[in-house]
């Protein structure tokens, strides 16, 4: 809906009375766990009673590592040993535990597991390969006990592999071009008049819009999904970093409440870049001494994770330029004018470390529309339209 | 001497205070209100209409831009800034009396909404924002800035807004806007 660059929504610090602690936490861990921690804090705030102890297990990838955060509202006593492609965390606990695990997808580990024994759980991470380094420290406020799995090398990843065909690391990776139709699986999207739903649309312009950059470069495609499955918003732009993507294309279709909507609009994020670098920098400066009591081990993946968490503010500028060379392809085939580049804050695009968009083609609530977007001549054409976009934007580009 | 100096002392202090006293108490009653002079039994039904309505700007999508429009009402004032921001939500969940689209699904309700000294206001809405809601990222930057512009613009002290959604935090409302972070109001998306 905005235009401006200039003010724009700060995905910024949870402010409540603990203000530094419930910062590090955002900082700290995944995203899933921060949500997860506002609700108990939400529920703190409006005085629910404390129920039995929690005990939440999550895993997230990150470039080369994955990362299991165990998160407790008591402190942790823990054991760790490691044993063929398994890793045993023994924790001790007084009271019973409930146990929250959460789903994830990670290219290092294959499963995450729990026993209870007499005075004691024990989780069990099975790895990928028996070929892994084990890093594992300790962060309090809530208490985290985080363990990272650096596979070793010549143990690359299979999308990796695919991506790096066979060249010296050091050198420049090849393109690749992430495509991602928007929703999927049970998440229809928008719906149109006809019964038209935004994820079958999305899949069928993002099928045609990789083949036809498949045919005309010499570069990776790689779509977040090529069927209708589900895929998190956070598994999306792992895909898209762990591929070391060029350019991160996100195809939707829109929807509103206005009857009369219609027109493509090319979307990048919109984030308070300045605001939020500085209150990450206060951070660090606040809590460095912290940070050397609890962390033995790497700060450096700290700071590299709390500097991944804002990836596409280092690119919003890329970006933009990447909007504009699509939006004005979008404007030829619709005949609209040229409006439509806007910045909001898409929780797809927060993560992605690359050049990276979010289009909505069309308007699904426009009937008119929708029964264009429904022809295979229009869809291949809105294809053809991206991909010129594309084409220019990496030209300009191109070192 | 110095029990006669003390005296003086706490003399002289007290009459400073008595002093400023007299100089508020004439400063309040330095405009006369017109209450004062009427019987009791009509001081009530009038001090009933003293209480001054307060216009509250809501801010709605329209059929025909793309914008956010103004719409004025006015509103008995709350005792509390939660509670006025509570009115100003529940004013925004009835929906336009002119005419503009409304959009929050209308069985949405408000379950809480608090204040932050930091000036964050966390509203928790049911679950039916999401559930029952248009699917489509413009219909979702529509419901959540009209939200955010109608409370910071009428309860100043909020700064930012963070959404929850049936007591906790969820990512998006339809699988676009990240609704893990507060937001700002963006005020030149509103119809001049």
């Amino acid at each position: 809906m905005s235009s401006d660059a200039g003010s724009i929504p700060a995905a910024s610090k949870i402010v409540i009375n603990d203000r530094e602690k419930l910062y590090k936490l955002r900082r700290g861990i995944p995203k899933l766990a921060l949500a997860f921690s506002l609700v108990f804090l939400f529920l703190n705030v409006f005085s629910a009673p404390q129920s039995q102890p929690v005990l939440r297990i999550s895993a997230q990838d990150y470039d080369n590592y994955s990362r299991v955060t165990i998160q407790s509202s008591q402190p942790l006593s823990s054991s760790i040993e490691q044993n063929d492609t398994f890793v045993f965390v023994k924790i001790r606990a007084n009271t019973p535990f409930r146990i929250q695990r959460e789903s994830f997808r990670s290219r290092f580990i294959k499963s995450v597991g729990w026993s209870q024994g007499s005075g004691s759980y024990t989780l069990t991470i099975k790895t990928e390969h028996e070929n892994f380094s084990l890093d594992s420290f300790k962060v309090q406020n809530p208490p985290r006990l985080i363990i990272d799995i650096h596979p070793n090398k010549g143990q690359d990843p299979p999308i990796a592999e695919t991506n790096r065909s066979g060249t010296n690391p050091q050198t420049a990776d090849p393109e690749c071009i992430v495509i991602d139709p928007g929703h999927g699986g049970l998440e229809a999207g928008a719906k149109g008049k006809f019964g038209t739903l935004e994820k079958d649309l999305t899949l069928a312009i993002g099928m045609k819009l990789a083949e036809i950059v498949r045919q005309t470069r010499a570069s990776n495609v790689v779509l977040t999904r090529d069927r209708d499955v589900d895929v998190s918003l956070e598994d999306r732009s792992a895909i898209a970093n762990n591929n070391k993507a060029t350019v991160f294309i996100s195809v939707h279709v829109n929807g509103s409440y206005r009857k009369g909507a219609a027109g493509p609009e090319t979307y990048f994020l919109s984030k308070d870049a300045t605001d939020e670098e500085s209150r990450r920098l206060a951070f660090m400066e606040n809590n460095s001494k912290e940070l050397e009591n609890n962390i033995q081990a790497e700060d450096e993946d700290l700071i590299k994770m709390i500097l991944w968490d804002m990836a596409q503010t280092a690119y919003l500028k890329q970006s933009s330029q990447l909007a504009e060379d699509i939006q004005s392809e979008l404007n030829l085939l619709w005949g609209t004018r040229n409006r439509g580049i806007k910045q909001a804050p898409f929780k797809v695009l927060t993560g992605v470390a690359c050049p990276a968009v979010l289009i909505e083609v069309a308007f699904l609530s426009n009937p008119q529309e929708e029964r264009k977007l429904l022809t295979e001549e229009y869809q291949r054409k809105i294809a053809e339209a991206i991909y010129e976009g594309l084409a220019k934007f990496l030209r300009e580009n191109s070192h | 001497m110095d029990k006669k100096k003390l005296v003086i002392l706490a003399a002289l202090l007290l009459f400073l205070v008595v002093l400023v006293i007299i100089y508020l108490n004439l400063g309040g009653t330095a405009k006369p209100k017109p209450t004062q002079f009427i019987s009791a039994s009509q001081s009530e039904s009038e001090s009933e209409e003293q209480i001054e309505s307060l216009t509250i700007i809501l801010f709605f999508p329209s059929e025909h831009d793309s914008l956010l429009h103004r719409e004025a009402r006015e509103i008995i004032p709350e005792s509390s800034l939660a509670l006025q921001a509570k009115r100003v939500i529940s004013e925004l969940l009835n929906g336009s009396q002119r005419g503009f689209l409304s959009p929050i699904p209308p069985e949405t309700r408000l379950r809480e909404l608090y204040i932050t000294k930091e000036g964050v206001a966390y509203v928790d809405f049911s679950r039916e924002i999401m559930d029952k809601h248009l699917s489509g990222s413009s219909a979702e930057m529509s419901a959540i800035y009209s939200i955010v512009n109608s409370l910071s613009y009428n309860i100043k002290p909020i700064k930012k807004v963070f959404i929850l959604i049936d007591g906790g935090e969820k990512k998006t409302l339809g699988g676009h806007i990240d609704l893990t972070s507060p937001f700002q109001p963006i005020y030149d998306i509103v119809a001049k």
